[in-house]
């Protein structure tokens, strides 16, 4: 039996080795806070401006529009509240997507609770979003459209940059949740037209509890966290230096090695596809055929649940993901797959892969070997499944 | 749920579960529970014979929890009397599986009520003189927001260019609602019927015509509000079965009133 499979990178993500190297001094000799005087101080003000440019530079934004958060739940609720709070006199109707991340997906519901207007956009059954979806739900009273950038779940890409046009047109800011997409697609905030835009550093192989949100020159926010006035008073308290170093220091290799460790991954998806779909009856893939993420496969398997098909790979030292309610706390089946049209059985039997920068090929091929003896068993047990 | 929150006892007979398959014959009942939010679907069989449950199989579509509790109840139940069978409760089940981690103990656990009611229906085929009662089409009461939606993601007749490539539910009110639901599948990706029946209590052959026109069934359900903002986007569906209430993603309902 193999030691250990991982095929569960959306997830989380291993700190390269790199990353942790850029970020050992921060941690002990160049301790110093940003906001003294002194010249340990003026070390890590230079820091965190030169990871700023870093940053930027994988969006192709300016330094000064990158501002650094906690995480992408942060940069979410910084973003959406925090404009549309900002705003309220201009209006009070936000539009969301259906399959947002559960950050979005409640910061949402809390702005509802506070008087302002939910809208939200559904998905086809490719996961994609129709943006005559959201043209028709714009009023005059919109002030910030959110959708995410690629799915966490299904990995379907959206059509930011024609989302981004009329939003633009249309004199609405725009916010996108890109942590499912950064590190594998190349952004471009400018191409886009993106206003708002979430990040986090374990997406790009650096440490969690470090992130990012962008904010294009001239958008203004109201702050969740007040106190000593840093990141240009948008999110106070001492920077956390190594986490922001780190997180630099990912984005630098992420720009220069975005192109082929993309491709090897896709090939890695499409082989997997291909083996899995070929060697298993009333096997489909979940999301976009061609418009996905490189390192997002996403199957639904007939007749069976998805906790258990976890279980018996966890078995086996092979670990993946579901969409099935089994594997939540709240033991509702996955938003995104519903809101692709599955019916709550079908959302159930749903298994989520998803590579990364350490996954080689025997790991795809071990995968595909034993799939099908899993997926066999739990169908024999199951009174879903007939032969066809 | 990982694998750790699990005892070894349900990990040994989620990995190799006892008495699994159907049974056939006069003598057979089957119990068939099922909850559609958590997913979980639960058929158990039995064979009585002198009122003793001579053999028992199970069938179960579900997590790790659900195909262990299933496994327990074939032998827990077997040999024991319809009487004693019915005893055995949920608790039964979680203690000698040496517990169930807390948010399990209500979804997966159903193996008892699948055993009672695969005695049950064992009973009511077996005693003479008890007739189900006829089901009739009438209008459904007034959902909350039907109004504001009328005409905007709620029709009471199928209108096939509103409905292309759209999620369809059509609420059960009849067999003008079942033509609508084959109707509207000509058009749209996804049709779904909804029902307050139970899976039992309706007529095979119209389950037979929804299945081959790709239609798939939520029995046991009933849409209590409608959700949007412009325009519908969701419905809030009971589960009657479970009791409990859930949104379902929507872009028009059907609700054909047969008495107009």
């Amino acid at each position: 039996m193999p030691e250990h499979i991982y095929l569960d990178y959306q997830s989380s993500k291993p700190v390269d080795p790199r990353v942790i190297e850029a970020m050992r001094p921060w941690l002990s000799e160049n301790f110093g806070n940003p906001s003294s005087l002194h010249r340990i101080g003026d070390q890590a003000t230079e820091a965190l401006e030169r990871s700023r440019a870093k940053v930027a530079e994988l969006i192709n934004a300016k330094p000064s529009e990158i501002i650094f958060t906690s995480g992408a739940t942060e940069s979410n609720n910084m973003a959406i509240i925090g404009y549309a709070r900002r705003n309220q006199n201009r209006g009070d109707h936000v539009i969301i997507s259906e399959i947002e991340h559960i950050s979005v997906i409640n910061v949402a519901k809390s702005l509802a609770k506070n008087g302002f207007r939910v809208s939200r956009v559904p998905v086809d059954h490719h996961g994609a979003i129709d943006i005559e979806k959201i043209r028709e739900r714009i009023t005059d009273r919109t002030i910030i459209v959110s959708i995410l950038y690629a799915s966490n779940e299904v990995g379907t890409i959206q059509p930011i940059a024609e989302i981004g046009k009329l939003c633009r047109e249309k004199n609405i800011v725009f916010h996108s949740d890109a942590v499912a997409a950064i590190g594998l697609i190349p952004i471009d905030v400018a191409r886009d037209n993106i206003d708002l835009m979430s990040m986090s550093s374990n997406d790009l192989y650096g440490p969690k509890g470090s992130g990012a949100l962008f904010v294009r020159e001239g958008i203004r926010l109201n702050p969740l966290i007040v106190g000593g006035g840093q990141e240009n008073g948008l999110r106070s308290g001492t920077e956390n230096i190594p986490g922001i170093a780190g997180m630099a220091a990912a984005a630098e290799i992420a720009r220069t090695s975005i192109a082929e460790e993309s491709s090897t991954l896709l090939r890695f998806r499409d082989r997997l596809i291909d083996g899995v779909l070929s060697a298993i009856p009333r096997a489909y893939l979940n999301g976009h055929p061609n418009l996905r993420l490189p390192n997002n496969a996403h199957f639904r398997f007939d007749g069976i649940e998805g906790e258990s098909l976890l279980l018996s790979l966890n078995d086996r030292n092979i670990y993946v993901s579901t969409g099935s309610a089994c594997s939540s706390k709240t033991l509702e089946p996955s938003r995104t797959l519903i809101a692709m049209g599955l019916l709550h059985e079908e959302a159930h039997g749903s298994l989520q892969v998803t590579g990364g920068r350490f996954t080689v090929e025997q790991d795809i091929e071990t995968l595909i070997d034993d799939l099908p003896a899993v997926v066999d068993r739990l169908r024999k047990l199951s009174p879903l499944y007939r032969e066809a | 749920m990982k694998s750790t929150e699990y005892s070894e006892k349900v990990l040994d007979h989620f990995r190799s579960p006892r008495n699994t398959g159907t049974l056939e014959g006069d003598d057979i009942a089957v119990g068939r529970v099922g909850n559609p939010v958590c997913g979980d679907l639960m058929e158990i069989y039995i064979k009585v014979s002198d009122g003793r449950i001579e053999d028992i199989k199970f069938r179960t579509f579900g997590c790790g929890s659900a195909i262990a509790t299933a496994s327990m109840i074939t032998e827990l139940a077997k040999g024991k009397t319809l009487e004693e069978a019915m005893k055995i409760t949920r608790q039964d089940v979680a203690n000698e599986l040496d517990g169930l981690p807390p948010v399990k103990m209500h979804c997966s656990n159903l193996a008892a009520d699948a055993l009672k009611n695969a005695i049950d229906n064992y009973r009511h085929n077996h005693a003479p003189g008890i007739e189900d009662s006829p089901t009739q089409s009438r209008c459904p009461d007034k959902i909350i927001n039907q109004d504001r939606f009328t005409g905007n993601g709620v029709f009471g007749s199928v209108e096939t260019e509103r409905l292309r490539g759209k999620r369809v539910l059509v609420v059960d009110t009849g067999e003008s609602s079942v033509a609508a639901a084959r109707q509207a599948s000509e058009v749209a990706p996804r049709v779904v019927f909804l029902t307050k029946k139970k899976e039992r209590e309706t007529e095979p052959g119209i389950m037979e015509k929804l299945r081959a026109a790709g239609v798939k069934t939520l029995f046991e359900s009933e849409i209590v509000e409608f959700v949007g903002f412009t325009v519908l986007e969701q419905v809030l569906v009971h589960d009657l079965n479970e009791d409990n209430k859930y949104e379902l993603f929507t872009d028009a309902v059907i609700l054909i009133c047969p008495c107009r």
